[in-house]
């Protein structure tokens, strides 16, 4: 591999493993603070790409404007499908009984964005979709440098509402211990409503992010929910900033395997890390045991 | 789980209602409920309207039911009604099998026609086979397919895969050596159609010594492609060939335009030919070739009404590849259906598969024969977007506009 290509395919990995970590931190917020396995998350993700392509092809303004109405939005929804849907579900069975209510959820959204939007896969084209800017030889996408600076805004906001205020603080107590924090006066449903609201309007960031630099249709959220799981295990369960790490990681192994393997085989670099990571370490590399994580 | 969507159509009680069409016609409406009696004619489809070849399968779908609203307007195929029986496969090879198998054997619909794409003509041409059934299709056109040697199966296009760029081959090795490039770039969907285009024109330009300096090769599903636009843009070569679809195609095409690799020609299967390419990139599409089986300027006996007819039915549209390769499958059907005087399962099969095999057939891609395995005997337009607008360039007796050497930064 000569130098030229090296430092490439490192910035993509580098920019990539930012996207992936905004799609999958969401992903690993459901789990944390409610054991909830949500096969839909990516579901959503797409959902709010559609949302950013329909805006911007409506208004004519920039899709990452759609945020502010995407945002908020996704947080009712989130907050609303956990009221309505998933305190339905048995606590002891939880884990289980969520990944087929979620599967049920992604199909349903699957089916309705094909029944409005057709088959017919959709790009959003916005005056900086093809610009780029040169870096020591290397070309930077200007659109993959705007989701990676998404990304670490989104990132960073969850990281200052976790660590900084008040809500974070009982967010992070009912992840680490549900009982011990209802005891200390947390209306640990309360917050695990928000939890679940957060995580869904991350997703509104993430799609929207996605749906800037490709096309989208409507079961492409297949092709994204194996490898968020896989960042999201590597990461260890429950863990933002083990997710994040582990996207970062397994985004610039899979932009340097490209060269060598090719794209067929370097798209298992994603489950391989996961075969490998219950094998060794089932409790995730990232992040410690769940009660002591952030 | 069943996502399976049926999408057939009565189109002729449309039809009906719409043109007020003549007596015979008002007759079959009249009944009302007759499913595939002795008065019509039942066609079974799978086609991909969902998932990867959505795009293409759309255009495949227009054209059949503009072919059957046609012969249905003449008074249908043998004094009898055609009424289609589309399935929607979701682009799925196992699907496409049972899809055309509950056609056969539950269904028990008179013909079928092809899916679209290679990669499902290979996996349902199998089950057409085994029940005998004559299997005309629009989009199979890779080497694999006919290799497997069915001899109930026929092609609807001018040439296989493998010869779809012989006039641009044929061209760059007429060019001057300081203006023929000296080196090429292949990006290939692992799609058969796909990958056989590209292929074709690799075999023959390494057998004339023009060196290939990168092949990539990614899986259908592929949306993300900066990894392999950075090897492509290392490569740097003078010529980039991409064995596409059509998503693969927009987005392959920004992820090299983002790492600012400017190639002096460039061609690409299939997405050139959509109009949905041009709206995908705007300005950017100057100067890319492709190959295409049809074009809407040519001079071809029933070309001038299928263009004006899809115009009229679709919004103005301009037919691409996938509406005229579908008309044209039912042309032939029909062509052989009227020739041998029966469609209906069993020993008329057979005899619609002689006849074929026999004959040639004047379609709106011209005329068409078919060797032993089905392969079609002509050859592959080269398209150009000149102005902004898809031109034929080669070859130069049927050009609309003259051939762009060297290609426009992008």
């Amino acid at each position: 591999m000569s130098g030229g290509l090296f430092l490439q395919s490192l910035i993509l990995g580098v920019l990539l493993g930012g996207l992936y970590a905004l799609m999958a931190a969401g992903l690993t917020l459901y789990f944390g603070v409610m054991r909830v396995v949500m096969i839909a998350h990516a579901a959503f993700l797409v959902l709010a790409g559609y949302l950013a392509w329909f805006f911007t092809t409506r208004t004519g303004l920039d899709p990452i404007l759609s945020l502010a109405v995407t945002v908020p939005a996704f947080f009712v929804l989130g907050v609303g499908i956990r009221r309505l849907l998933i305190t339905r579900l048995k606590p002891a069975t939880m884990t289980m009984m969520s990944v087929l209510l979620t599967f049920a959820l992604a199909l349903v959204i699957e089916g309705l964005l094909g029944f409005t939007f057709t088959g017919v896969q959709r790009r959003i084209r916005t005056g900086y979709s093809s610009a780029n800017f040169e870096i020591f030889g290397a070309q930077v996408a200007v659109v993959k440098l705007i989701a990676f600076v998404l990304a670490v805004v989104a990132l960073g906001s969850l990281w200052f509402v976790l660590k900084k205020t008040s809500l974070g603080q009982a967010l992070r107590a009912t992840i680490q211990h549900r009982e011990a924090a209802e005891l200390v006066g947390i209306d640990t449903d309360k917050v695990a409503g928000y939890g679940f609201g957060i995580g869904l309007a991350t997703a509104a960031v993430g799609g929207t992010a996605l749906a800037l630099d490709a096309t989208i249709y409507p079961s492409l959220h297949w092709h994204w929910i194996g490898p968020m799981m896989a960042i999201i295990v590597v990461g260890g369960l429950g863990s933002i900033p083990g997710a994040a790490m582990a996207a970062m990681a397994l985004g610039i192994i899979h932009a340097f395997l490209q060269v060598p393997l090719g794209a067929t085989w370097a798209q298992t670099v994603f489950y391989v890390a996961l075969f490998g990571t219950l094998m060794v370490r089932p409790q995730g590399f990232f992040g410690g045991r769940l009660a002591q994580r952030f | 789980m069943s996502r399976r969507r049926q999408v057939g159509t009565r189109r002729t009680t449309v039809a009906c209602a719409t043109l007020g069409c003549a007596a015979l016609a008002l007759a079959a409406c009249g009944d009302g409920d007759a499913e595939s009696g002795d008065d019509t004619i039942e066609i079974g489809i799978s086609l991909p309207l969902t998932g990867d070849f959505s795009e293409p399968g759309e255009g495949v779908r227009r054209g059949y039911e503009l072919w059957a609203e046609m012969v249905n307007e003449e008074g249908g195929l043998l004094g009898r009604r055609v009424e289609l029986n589309i399935l929607d496969d979701q682009s799925n090879a196992d699907r496409v099998v049972a899809d055309y198998e509950a056609l056969i054997s539950q269904d028990e619909v008179d013909l079928v026609f092809g899916p679209f794409s290679s990669r499902l003509v290979l996996a349902s041409a199998r089950v057409v086979d085994e029940y005998g059934m004559l299997f005309v299709e629009p989009a199979g056109a890779s080497e694999e397919i006919f290799e497997a040697g069915y001899d109930n199966l026929f092609y609807a296009a001018p040439a296989v895969a493998d010869d779809h760029y012989n006039y641009l081959f044929d061209y760059i090795m007429e060019m001057p050596e300081e203006e023929r490039p000296d080196s090429v770039a292949y990006a290939s969907m692992d799609d058969p159609l796909a990958q056989g285009t590209a292929y074709g024109l690799k075999d023959k330009l390494e057998e004339a010594g023009i060196e290939t300096v990168a092949d990539e090769v990614y899986p259908p599903n592929t949306t993300e492609f900066s990894g392999i636009a950075a090897q492509l843009a290392e490569a740097d070569a003078d010529l980039l060939v991409g064995g596409t679809q059509y998503q693969d195609a927009v987005n392959l095409i920004v992820a090299v335009q983002q790492l600012d690799y400017q190639p002096r020609m460039a061609a690409f299967s299939t997405a050139p030919t959509l109009p949905e390419f041009s709206e995908a990139l705007g300005d950017d599409v100057e100067g890319i070739l492709a190959p295409t089986g049809y074009s809407a300027a040519a001079d071809y006996p029933t070309n001038a009404e299928f263009v004006e007819r899809i115009a009229e039915r679709y919004d103005g549209r301009i037919p691409s590849e996938d509406e005229a390769n579908a008309f044209t499958t039912g042309q032939v059907v029909q062509a052989a259906v009227e020739a041998v005087g029966c469609a209906e399962q069993g020993e008329c099969q057979q005899k619609l598969i002689d006849w074929l095999h026999e004959n040639t057939v004047d379609t709106v891609v011209g005329p068409l024969s078919w060797d032993e395995a089905g392969r079609p005997d002509s050859a592959h337009f080269i398209q150009q977007h000149v102005d902004g607008e898809p031109e034929i360039v080669l070859p130069e007796d049927q050009a609309t506009a003259d051939f762009i050497d060297v290609k426009p930064e992008w």
